[in-house]
């Protein structure tokens, strides 16, 4: 038995059969060829597979695609467009905050939610708001450096204590 | 520009297609017509397989080819091969990719199908039959070695596969005559690097032409393709190994896996493309494991803080059968435990023990962290009993800048300045305010501290006769390939493998620094055996940058030789007068004389009129085979900054620092971004991860919610500093980095607990220092 799906994806509208067991990152990766989406553990504890649904994030790999019917979904395609990297994908870029890549299209998504709630985080904001994913590569420290790079520049409103170098 | 790009923090040219999701992955690799393969895995630790069936699995509607053991073990001309052996006599168990007969382990790979897609052949998995009778298990050191203990191998008459001795010296006469002799046992638990790309790969296997085409994720193309011709009984031609994006390797991938061979043969029997990727859970049976090793010592000294011997033993705990580098990350941590010290006898003696549990393989640093562990917890124990302070200690035992090249146990260190990277990072400790804080954290009563460790390490192993030596049934050399083309930018053919690290920067840097280019005219192609050259081993042991990097150099220093040749021809004044910059050749002080790379190549390739010397050759490329003379030594000190909740046995890490030195720098990015990864995972070995198995063999670890790995807020921030001492015999000067950071963490952390616990008398032996074992350390400690 398939159903059918019809949600809205980057900003276009698709529709799809797919199984009801269909997870929805099997969805937007193999029906759609969303590839970007990765998938780390199936168990929702790593991260990787993180969406925006309807602007809120989401593990695509804990839900299933039936249940997106009618919602909008933002992934790692659609943070950028015309050639020109977002703001957040260049903070990313500059400050070396991706290694392998393979968890960087969730840490993209929370990131672009933390800093459209809170535009000036803390240096803990940050690292509390990406500790739902796992990176292997980086040792975290590049990816908070560009995530505070790409919030507003104004001073954080708690300042808390630094020990590095 | 291009003369400075040697040292520049220049953003990565792998980082957009992975930021906007255009990367290729494995599972990502989709050919027409492919299947989708699942792996049956055994649920018992130990049993005899009476029977399978596979019937009902093999007519489940969408099923193309079911394979067992029996069908596996026909096909295949030679077990799964183990290229390093460190003891020539070692026994090694023949191992295939699907078991035989029995079953060693709970997890290993029993059966497989394929099927239109991964849910219809999961199934299918669950259609077949298999019947076990169990058999007792061994899972811990203990019972492996006890005199009545069950066998894993009838073939062999113990479960011991090997022994090694290491040494150097007259460890006798050291002991006997030592003022002092201090003993301490190690437990280190088995952990695993965990990508968070699971392993995968997509093999067609033509049944009309034989030849094997595989899409691989792995850091050893070439070595999976020669592989893969031992055991399917292929010539080399016949394969060829193509490595999409790699989502971390760690060590890894480097093994060659059972499921490759799998794969390969189900798409023999479905005359389809196959692709195999293995889940999360099947990861944590099916990857190899590393770290599980016991090791007892003992140190011999004089009362003023002189080192003068150390012995002992290490047991590792190996897995049921061998991994494809054998024992040699239990020989490696022997033939490294003298560390950066100048200990002139020493004896270790290693015994590679089987247990029912999942193959001991490659994991980043390679015996290295359990090396430095034991020597840095020595040095810190042999201050405390002879009231010194440890840098005290350190800097009387250091190998002294004088004494390199300096001949250790196994391997000739060939530079070092380790007291000057002491002091760089004793000064980045006091810079960051560290012993100030944990005075006022003290004044409130809390348990905060600070500890250290250096360390050393072998890097860019690849001279192919010191390999030899070690036991490496391979070459270890490199060899690059560098051409400017008809529009004079540059493509770099590398065998190595890019898995994360920034590979195609880091060469890229090179070849344009060399060739005097903007680095955007650079394009590294990698990861494809019949596209790129050769590499021994594999992309591992600390050796891209330091290797490749100089294979580059040597060919694009060639080249623009060459270059300068042509374009003295067009120019028509003398090559030794001509500079290049920015892709552009000019005559000394007359910049307005010049010609661009692009006419230089047009000259080169379109040959018209005369632009080309007649003396020379159409094209420009040039093709480096680099074996080089020695290993390059790494080194590096950590700090590290931790609190200890008394009441929970929670150890909270604030601050970690790391000096280090992997002499020229091609991207300090990239090397910061190295040691960040690696102190990460040093934490979470340190702190968090654990691969357990319970008492009868049934694997308890299956999943990252039993597997902790840190995240960001377990990572405390990370400061890195770059001394550079150049390996003067490898060009460009370049030592490996990939490494460092895991392999002081460890040390470093048990110490800055040690430090903040000293009230209680807590020392930390074993790894990972878990709360209930911390807590029970210091109840004990607070009951003296």
């Amino acid at each position: 038995m398939k159903l059918t799906v019809t949600c809205t994806v980057n900003g276009r509208e698709v529709r799809a059969d797919c199984e009801p067991r269909r997870t929805l990152a099997d969805f937007l990766r193999h029906d759609l060829g969303l590839t970007g989406v990765h998938v780390g553990c199936e168990q929702g504890a790593c991260g990787s597979c993180t969406v925006l649904l309807d602007g809120a994030t989401a593990r695509s790999c804990c839900l299933l695609a039936v249940q997106v019917d009618g919602a909008t979904v933002t992934t790692v395609e659609g943070l950028a467009d015309n050639g020109v990297l977002g703001p957040l994908q260049e903070a990313f870029r500059s400050h070396h905050a991706l290694q392998c890549g393979f968890c960087t299209p969730g840490m993209l998504a929370t990131a672009t939610e933390l800093l459209r709630d809170n535009p000036r985080p803390t240096e803990a904001q940050i690292r509390t708001a990406l500790s739902g994913h796992l990176c292997r590569c980086t040792g975290y420290q590049h990816i908070v450096d560009a995530v505070k790079a790409a919030a507003d520049p104004g001073e954080p409103e708690a300042g808390e204590e630094q020990h590095r170098s | 520009m291009g003369e400075k790009l040697i040292g520049a923090r220049m953003t990565r040219t792998e980082d957009v297609r992975l930021l906007t999701g255009r990367a290729q992955f494995v599972d990502d690799v989709r050919p027409p017509g492919v299947l989708e393969a699942a792996v049956l895995r055994s649920t018992a630790p130990h049993a005899r397989i009476v029977r399978i069936d596979t019937a009902a699995a093999a007519a489940h509607p969408g099923v193309f080819a079911v394979v067992t053991g029996a069908d596996v073990r026909a096909v295949v001309r030679a077990p799964q091969p183990v290229i390093w052996r460190p003891d020539p006599d070692a026994r090694i168990p023949p191992a295939y990719p699907l078991a035989v007969d029995r079953v060693l382990y709970e997890g290993q790979a029993v059966a497989a199908v394929a099927a239109t897609d991964r849910a219809t052949a999961e199934d299918a998995l669950e259609l077949i039959k298999v019947e076990y009778e169990p058999l007792p298990a061994v899972t811990t050191l203990d019972q492996a070695l006890a005199p009545d203990a069950p066998r894993l191998h009838r073939e062999l008459p113990d479960n011991v596969a090997g022994r090694m001795v290491v040494a150097k010296g007259d460890v006798a006469t050291a002991f006997a005559e030592a003022d002092v002799v201090l003993r301490q046992s190690f437990r280190f638990a088995r952990q695993m690097g965990a990508p968070l790309e699971t392993r995968g790969v997509v093999a067609t296997w033509d049944p009309f032409t034989s030849r094997l085409d595989l899409w691989l994720s792995t850091q050893a193309p070439n070595l999976a393709r020669e592989l893969l011709g031992e055991v399917l009984g292929l010539s080399v031609d016949m394969i060829r190994v193509r490595t999409p994006d790699v989502g971390g390797g760690f060590g890894n991938k480097f093994d060659f896996y059972g499921e490759e061979v799998v794969a390969a043969i189900l798409s023999r029997v479905s005359g389809r493309p196959v692709k195999l990727v293995e889940d999360r859970r099947e990861s944590f049976v099916a990857t190899v494991q590393s770290r599980e090793q016991h090791i007892d010592v003992e140190l011999a000294a004089r009362l003023d803080g002189t080192i003068t011997g150390l012995r002992g033993t290490l047991h590792g705990v190996l897995g049921a059968t061998l991994s494809t580098i054998g024992m040699s990350p239990c020989w490696t941590a022997a033939a490294s435990m003298t560390g950066p010290y100048d200990i002139p006898a020493y004896e270790m003696n290693v015994v590679g023990v089987l247990t029912n549990k999942p193959p001991y393989g490659s994991y980043r640093g390679f015996g290295l962290p359990k090396a430095n562990f034991v020597h840095e917890h020595l040095v810190e124990m042999l201050a405390r009993h002879l009231g010194l302070d440890a840098h005290a200690v350190r800097r009387k035992n250091f190998i002294p800048p004088s004494a390199f090249p300096y001949v250790s146990p196994v391997f000739v260190f060939d530079s070092g300045r380790y007291e000057e990277c002491l002091d760089m990072c004793l000064r980045a400790v006091q810079r960051a305010g560290w012993p100030s804080f944990v005075s006022a954290a003290r004044a409130r009563g809390e348990a905060v501290g600070i500890g250290y460790s250096f360390h050393n390490e072998v890097t860019g192993f690849a001279p192919s006769r010191i390999a030899n030596q070690s036991g490496l049934q391979n070459a270890g050399f490199d060899e690059e390939v560098v051409r400017i083309d008809s529009t004079g930018h540059v493509t770099v053919r590398t065998g190595l493998s890019a898995m994360g690290q920034g590979l195609h920067t880091a060469l890229a840097q090179v070849a344009a620094h060399c060739l005097g280019v903007p680095l955007e005219h650079v394009t590294v192609v990698s990861g494809d055996t019949e596209a790129c050259p050769y590499t021994g081993y594999g992309t591992a042991a600390s050796r891209a940058a330091a290797v490749g990097g100089a294979a580059v150099l040597n060919a694009a220093t060639r080249l623009r030789a060459k270059v300068l040749r042509v374009a003295g021809h067009l120019l028509e004044v003398s090559p030794d007068d001509l500079v290049i910059d920015d892709g552009v050749v000019s005559v000394v002080g007359v910049p307005e004389a010049a010609v661009t790379l692009a006419r230089v190549g047009d000259a080169a390739y379109r040959r018209i009129n005369g632009l080309l010397p007649e003396d020379e050759l159409p094209t420009l490329e040039e093709r480096e085979v680099y074996d080089p003379s020695n290993v390059a030594t790494a080194y590096g000190c950590t700090a590290v900054l931790a609190s200890v909740d008394v009441e929970t046995g929670v150890v909270t890490l604030s601050g970690y620092l790391i000096a280090h030195d992997c002499g020229t720098v091609i991207n300090p990015s990239i090397v910061d971004g190295q040691l960040h990864g690696g102190a990460a995972q040093a934490i979470g070995g340190a702190l968090f991860e654990q691969i357990v198995h319970d008492g009868s063999g049934h694997a308890l670890t299956r999943s990252f919610s039993d597997y902790l790995m840190p995240m960001a807020t377990e990572v405390p921030p990370i400061g890195v500093e770059h001394m550079v001492t150049p390996a003067d015999h490898v060009p460009g000067g370049f030592k490996g980095a990939g490494e460092a950071g895991v392999v002081g963490g460890g040390a470093a952390i048990a110490h800055a607990v040690a430090d903040a616990l000293s009230d209680f008398g807590v020392t930390v032996t074993s790894l990972p220092i878990t709360p209930p074992s911390l807590l029970a350390a210091i109840r004990k400690g607070a009951g003296r």
